[in-house]
């Protein structure tokens, strides 16, 4: 469907545009924000520094961006998304080759003033690209295999370049979003049902080639699951994350030790308590109910994208909108079970809580298509 | 889905009839095909929606029900059972005789690093530096930084610097359960005790092992887990070993002395009760051996074992017991004294002019060289060798130190006369303080050979060596040492009540290089027995170059520097040891003595 279709005079323009942003959606994501500033503060001992300012203004220039992005009209992001896709996975094959490299992995270009992590930036390029191919191809092809074939190859290109990092969590978030585009987008359900089936072998070929010549993963990886089936059996090593924030939300119960009281986390029981595993603190120091408020306002920002999707008539607008949401929920989703030993640990970022600058920036960016296509949505009578 | 042509020809040409434009009717027509399009794929896309509607309420019910349970369910603290703390204490405690603490295990730990694992590399070597002053925090943050997996930081640590490095909270610093050997009495028995030290060193456990004295001796034991950490019971009584130390210490420094020893052993069954030798160490922090010079000088040389000393006329005893057991004399056969004693180059003098001649008790009350020397002519060297052997003065003594297999007895390589003759008051013969201490029990004690031992007895009686004495010789050999504390030379041995019998035996050095002795370096000894008419315990103090000048000119001899410093030991020991002062039925015995 194109967007000529669509009376263009009946969009706002100009700073009238303001007034038609998602206004709920700004506001939970402040929210959200703001937890995050009080637990980078809290797990800093108190202080604003090393985390809890810089987070602040990285929150405020992510504002600004999506402000901006919100401003311009969604054609346009359409019309870029094919260069947008381009550009980041070039960006993948320059940080493979000249990246800085860090915990074990390449994943960074230096920018001087910041790292850039063009993992992270291909979240949104894939979400784009793959609302870009469905609004153009019509409607009756979806399900054909050619046309499926080619968001597989989309989708894979810039996972298999993550992959190869190695980076597992932001490979299985690009592949589970990139999923549920198409899903969304209405290909056959036959696909999905061959594809789980195939995935069932592979995490069967995974663990029967361990130990032989040709094992898939690394053997770190390998312990991680060993560890998320069985914590217990290393609790001071690979195991050490797991068993240290179980005991976290267990002690903070159901309302907490209070704010600045958490012992497990501001005793340094818990190397990453700033990143992936803040969600420990926030469960200790608030308990159940601070944490259970955070999926709250986590479950809201879903709400109110699917009603602006649904709202939508424009099919590119509506799909980056709930790209944007499934990517949202698979980053907060996973973080969560993983802290709380449903899920295998992984490098998964709590959405906009975690401390981070590229997660951050790029869900701003995000949230920016979001309101870009809120703002610019087709109105009128059909 | 019935399909429907692109321009409805029936439609068009009608209008065209009406004079209408076609273009609107199929423009009309194109954008209706769109819109059922379009409302069929919403419909798709909304039953799409539906189904990841559902599956993310049903990750917030699983995240939050999982929440819930965490919530309501009380913190488990991770199981502590590291893979290494169940193997740690397995050496076995030594004890004293009355199963006080002599050595036990302590458990600490060891802080070791794993830098791949590190997080603050620079803040960890940071903090390091501060809770151990000792170590240097640029060479360890390079060591940190280098391609290392593992290194030590430090072998041992105390709790309270395991909380301090805990505090850094770095998962990189790991602790290993370690078993360190204690011995919380310090210096008390060091020499006894030898002390320990590290083996093979793993991350969870470290092998102790024994490096001297009884921890080494009794390795293979305290390491054997069947034994079900039974301690190890020394014949010691840490009571005893205490004041026998403090004493010791004291009169060391007052006679000048360079080292002193002392032996306490029960002269039926052998147990040594306490052995000291001075100067000594801290067996917790054993000093390193001397790299050069004398060995004896260091203060791991156990002067009462180690040491083998001409131990001078301490051994007059033996020669009179045995000139009295074999029926040649009797204790008042007089010996001809008249000096000096000629035989061939050698001369033999008396420290005294004593007259012509003494009884055989006398020889020994007075210690006359030259009636010793005659004695020892009547019995013939060979026999006297027979007999210092039986008495255990030409061997090792079995004493369970590692220390005391090397100590050998010096004998002379021809045991001509003239030999028996300077043996028969202690020169030409070395043996250490145990040697003379197990000798002078097995004299005492009613003529039966005695076996030093430092493990308690478990036996309930004694039981009795080979005799190497009759009783009754036995008995005369008592009466005599009584009596040269009581008008003898070691008159300031007695203590009053407890009957001090004893002999005194003051040595030349021999010079370390060359032949012939020092003119004012002597060994000063008091081998003495308590109380003299039913010994229970041997006593053997000797003093290394010891000078007393309160009079006018020095004196080095026994009776002035051994002779008190023994006398004060008994005193401050006996009551100890459980012996209440006793009035000696004595006068009887010096009668027989002399009317015979």
């Amino acid at each position: 469907m194109s967007y000529l279709e669509y009376s263009v005079q009946t969009v706002p323009s100009g700073f009238r545009k303001i007034l038609f942003l998602n206004w709920p959606l700004i506001l939970l994501l402040c929210a959200v924000a703001g937890i995050g500033f009080l637990m980078l503060y809290s797990v800093a001992g108190g202080s604003l520094s090393p985390w809890a300012e810089p987070q602040m203004k990285r929150f405020a220039f992510g504002l600004f961006l999506m402000f901006s992005i919100g401003m311009v009209p969604i054609w346009f992001w359409r019309n870029v998304a094919g260069l947008a896709y381009g550009v980041s996975l070039l960006l993948l094959l320059f940080v493979k080759y000249f990246g800085v490299t860090g915990m074990g992995a390449q994943r960074w270009i230096d920018l001087g003033f910041m790292r850039l992590q063009p993992s992270e930036l291909t979240k949104i390029t894939l979400v784009m690209l793959l609302a870009a191919y469905y609004d153009w191809l019509s409607v009756e092809k979806t399900s054909r295999p050619v046309w499926v074939a080619i968001p597989l190859a989309i989708i894979f290109l810039p996972t298999l370049l993550v992959l190869s990092q190695p980076d597992l969590g932001t490979s299985i978030l690009l592949t589970a979003g990139g999923g549920l585009m198409m899903f969304l987008a209405g290909v056959h359900w036959l696909y999905f049902a061959v594809v789980i089936i195939l995935g069932a072998v592979t995490i069967y070929g995974i663990f029967a080639s361990r130990g032989t010549d040709w094992q898939l993963l690394k053997d770190y990886q390998y312990r991680r699951i060993d560890t998320f089936i069985d914590p217990a059996n290393d609790p001071l090593g690979a195991g050490y994350h797991i068993t240290q924030s179980k005991i976290a939300l267990g002690s903070g119960g159901w309302s907490g030790r209070g704010y600045m009281q958490g012992t497990q986390s501001r005793l340094n029981f818990l190397p990453e308590k700033h990143t992936d595993f803040i969600f420990t603190t926030l469960a200790e120091e608030f308990g159940f109910v601070g944490a259970f408020s955070l999926l709250a306002l986590y479950g809201l920002i879903l709400f109110f994208c699917i009603t602006s999707a649904l709202k939508n008539r424009d099919r590119f607008g509506s799909l980056v909108t709930l790209g944007v949401a499934a990517t949202f929920f698979l980053f907060f989703a996973i973080n969560m079970s993983m802290v709380m030993g449903l899920a295998p640990v992984v490098g998964v970022p709590l959405p906009l809580v975690s401390w981070g600058g590229s997660a951050m920036l790029v869900l701003m960016v995000a949230f920016g298509l979001v309101q870009s296509a809120h703002v610019h949505r087709p109105r009128g009578k059909r | 889905m019935i399909r429907t042509p692109l321009r409805p020809l029936a439609r068009i040409l009608s209008a065209r009839q009406k004079g209408e434009n076609p273009d609107v009717i199929e423009r009309e027509n194109i954008r209706l095909r769109h819109e059922g399009m379009r409302d069929a794929s919403r419909q798709c896309a909304e039953g799409r929606l539906l189904v990841l509607g559902a599956v993310f309420v049903f990750a917030f019910m699983t995240v939050g029900l999982r929440m819930a349970v965490l919530a309501s369910t009380d913190p488990v603290e991770p199981r502590t059972t590291a893979s290494g703390t169940s193997i740690i204490a397995q050496r076995g405690d030594i004890v004293d005789r009355n199963g006080r603490i002599l050595a036990t295990n302590f458990i600490t730990n060891s802080l070791y690093a794993q830098p791949p694992i590190m997080i603050d590399k620079a803040g960890a070597a940071r903090e390091l530096a501060r809770i151990f002053p000792d170590l240097d925090e640029s060479s360890l943050l390079k060591t940190f930084n280098s391609s290392r997996k593992f290194l030590w930081v430090k072998r041992k640590i105390s709790p309270e610097q395991q909380q301090l490095v805990h505090d850094i909270g770095d998962p990189g610093l790991l602790f290993g359960p370690r078993e360190m050997r204690l011995y919380p009495n310090g210096r008390l028995a060091a020499h006894v005790l030898g002390g320990s030290s590290f083996g093979r060193e793993g991350v969870n456990s470290a092998e102790v092992v024994g490096v001297a004295g009884v921890e080494k001796t009794f390795d293979d034991y305290l390491r054997d887990p069947a034994t079900g950490r039974e301690p190890l019971r020394l014949s010691l009584d840490i009571t005893i070993q205490t004041a026998a130390e403090r004493v010791l210490s004291g009169g060391m420094k007052l006679m000048n002395a360079r080292g002193a020893s002392s032996v306490l052993m029960d002269v039926k069954t052998g147990e040594v009760i306490s052995l000291v030798s001075l100067p000594d160490f801290d067996p917790n922090t054993r000093p390193a051996p001397l790299t050069k010079g004398v060995a004896s000088d260091s203060p791991l040389f156990n002067r009462a074992v180690q040491g083998v000393y001409e131990l001078g006329s301490v051994f007059k005893i033996f020669t009179a017991a045995q000139a009295i057991d074999a029926n040649l004399v009797n204790a008042g056969t007089m010996v001809d004294i008249r000096g000096p004693l000629k035989w061939g180059k050698y001369k033999i003098r008396d420290f005294h002019d004593y007259g012509k001649q003494l009884t055989v008790a006398d020889v020994v009350v007075k210690s006359s060289n030259i009636g010793a020397a005659r004695l020892a002519q009547m019995i013939g060297a060979e026999q006297q060798q027979d007999f210092l052997n039986s008495l255990g003065l030409l061997a090792a003594t079995p004493v369970e130190m590692v220390e005391a297999h090397g100590a050998k007895p010096l004998t002379p390589k021809n045991w001509s006369e003239i030999s028996a003759m300077t043996i028969s008051y202690g020169h030409g013969l070395s043996v250490s303080p145990m040697h003379l201490a197990a000798a002078y029990a097995s004299i005492v004690n009613g003529g039966t050979k005695v076996t030093p031992t430092l493990l308690k007895s478990t036996t309930p009686a004694p039981i009795p060596g080979p005799r190497v004495i009759s009783a009754e010789t036995s008995r005369v050999a008592r009466q005599m040492l009584r009596a040269v504390v009581i008008d003898g030379t070691a008159s300031f041995g007695e203590v009053q009540g407890y009957a001090v019998g004893g002999k005194t035996g003051t040595a030349d050095k021999p010079k370390e290089q060359g032949g012939g002795y020092h003119e004012d370096k002597v060994i000063a000894t008091f081998a003495s027995i308590f109380p003299a008419h039913d010994p229970r315990y041997v006593l053997v103090v000797t003093l290394d170059e010891p000078v007393e000048t309160s009079g006018k000119d020095p004196r080095r001899t026994a009776g002035w520097t051994a002779v008190p410093v023994a006398a004060e030991m008994i005193r401050r020991m006996a009551p100890l040891l459980g012996l209440r002062p006793a009035i000696e039925p004595s006068s009887q015995d010096r009668l027989t003595l002399t009317s015979n």
